[in-house]
């Protein structure tokens, strides 16, 4: 295939001993909607602004937080045809577990292989890394973990953190509200009004994704309706 | 004037400091270069495509020049953008439905096929080798449970479904007319719909048109429709709405 063509890595050092690609690609997450998550004594929940570019776009289509297995779901900021594609290489990865092991991947696991696919795409040949940041929430035998993963492929276990547009404004205002202690319900109240602080307009269950798993192990994205009870508890 | 960036980011689907990928940006400009404007609605019960049937020359043979392809027995496409980057993209989708049909035994669905031909388009905007092609597809089907589809994919991989858009030189004023169109009268009925998209055509390019300068594709529920099979209207048929739309100015 003419890909030998691009033997040579696209992300090279700058003289400073920087890779710019990787610098540009975190630029272009932080141009892409807010999102965040929080992980709480029982539980993990994950948000997004789904702000939606006209009202002519059919919004059941569009789904930003992805379920990757019964236990974890992932959602991002930044370019979505790339995120698309590490939800596949995720879904991949975690079948193959299962097929091996009859037990579901740990979440820390299922990270470290995806961050390690964001990272080759940093080394390889003929490709640009990815533009997109993950935030990736999930509840296994460790208990409930939250997991950010960069364009580098670097990752990190938060317990809250956010990414995108906003992110420096909604991380100031999680530190200041997180405590170890809170439960997952209060989390979600915390997760909307974090959303609230950034968001130009109204919040309302069709702007915004939330997805939740808690003792369960079952994550879920919630319905719009449920997206809406919790707004009015948090109003 | 300093810019960052190793002067490549025009050149291949690199980022730009800013994090953007100009060679995306430029495909999408490609698709203007076609000169035409396409716009597709969706109905209760139908999805209709129209597009402009511009032949440079007139020495060409006219039942050659098309944009509308049928990808399925029931899933039409129409591409907007450079003539041999959109023969490129009706191979891929009429391989990957083919094979779709092939592995499972049942027809591929509209939303499956949209996603598969934008993940393609992904690739191409991160892999250096190839460059993304310079076409917008919209697609049209009619969904066992979901009902009447319209997706559009795009050279930067994004897709998603639509109850009406535009692609091509005028789709910013065809998207403002689409939008008022629909927040007045939603769930539109077959007629309706294509009244709808070749009204919305008329509109924003102030013209009157002749059926011979139009492509229309619909497709349509219930068995006068075709049930649910794509299909491109006759010259007849258009000219029968066209008289519609006069009649009703």
């Amino acid at each position: 295939m003419a890909e030998s063509q691009y033997s040579f890595s696209l992300t090279t050092f700058s003289p400073s001993g920087k890779l710019v690609q990787i610098e540009y690609a975190l630029n272009a997450v932080a141009a892409g909607a807010t999102s965040l998550g929080i992980s709480a004594a029982d539980g993990v929940v994950i948000a997004t602004e789904k702000k939606l570019p006209s009202t002519l776009v059919d919004e059941s289509t569009v789904q930003k937080i992805m379920t990757i297995t019964p236990s974890i779901g992932v959602v991002y900021s930044g370019m979505g045809p790339d995120f698309r594609v590490l939800v596949r290489r995720a879904r991949k990865t975690a079948q193959t577990y299962y097929q091996t092991y009859k037990e579901h991947i740990p979440v820390a696991q299922l990270v470290r292989e995806t961050a390690a696919v964001m990272q080759e795409f940093t080394q390889t040949g003929g490709v640009r890394p990815f533009g997109v940041s993950l935030m990736m929430a999930g509840y296994d035998d460790n208990g409930p973990q939250l997991y950010q993963i960069d364009p580098s492929g670097s990752y990190f276990a938060w317990k809250a953190s956010a990414i995108g547009k906003n992110m420096t404004n909604a991380k100031a205002f999680l530190e200041k509200r997180y405590s170890d202690e809170v439960g997952i319900e209060d989390a979600v109240h915390t997760a909307l009004l974090t959303l609230k602080e950034g968001f130009e307009g109204q919040l309302s269950g069709a702007n915004i994704e939330v997805g939740v798993v808690g003792p369960n192990r079952s994550f879920k994205v919630l319905t719009e309706a449920e997206v809406n009870d919790y707004l009015q508890e948090v109003e | 004037m300093s810019r960052g960036g190793s002067g490549y980011d025009r050149h291949i689907t690199i980022f730009s400091p800013e994090g953007r990928l100009f060679q995306v940006e430029y495909a999408f400009k490609a698709v203007k270069t076609a000169g035409v404007t396409s716009i597709a609605v969706r109905g209760k019960d139908s999805v209709v495509f129209v597009t402009q049937k511009k032949v440079q020359d007139k020495l060409i043979d006219p039942s050659s020049v098309t944009r509308l392809f049928k990808i399925t027995k029931y899933v039409g496409m129409l591409v907007t953008g450079l003539p041999a980057d959109t023969r490129a993209i009706v191979q891929q989708a009429r391989q990957q439905a083919a094979d779709f049909r092939f592995k499972f035994g049942y027809e591929i669905p509209v939303d499956y096929l949209a996603k598969v031909l934008a993940d393609k388009a992904q690739v191409y905007t991160q892999h250096a080798y190839m460059r993304p092609l310079g076409v917008v597809s919209m697609l049209i089907g009619i969904d066992e449970e979901r009902g009447p589809q319209l997706f559009k994919v795009d050279p930067a991989g994004y897709y998603v479904g639509y109850k009406a858009t535009a692609v091509g030189v005028k789709e910013t004023e065809a998207h403002n007319f689409l939008e008022k169109k629909l927040k007045a009268t939603p769930g539109l009925s077959y007629d309706e719909a294509v009244i709808t998209a070749i009204g919305a055509l008329q509109s924003v390019l102030s013209e009157e048109f002749k059926a011979a300068d139009l492509e229309v594709g619909v497709v349509c529920d219930g068995p006068e429709g075709g049930d649910r099979a794509f299909r491109v209207l006759s010259t007849e048929d258009v000219d029968h709405f066209l008289t519609i739309i006069s009649e009703r100015d």
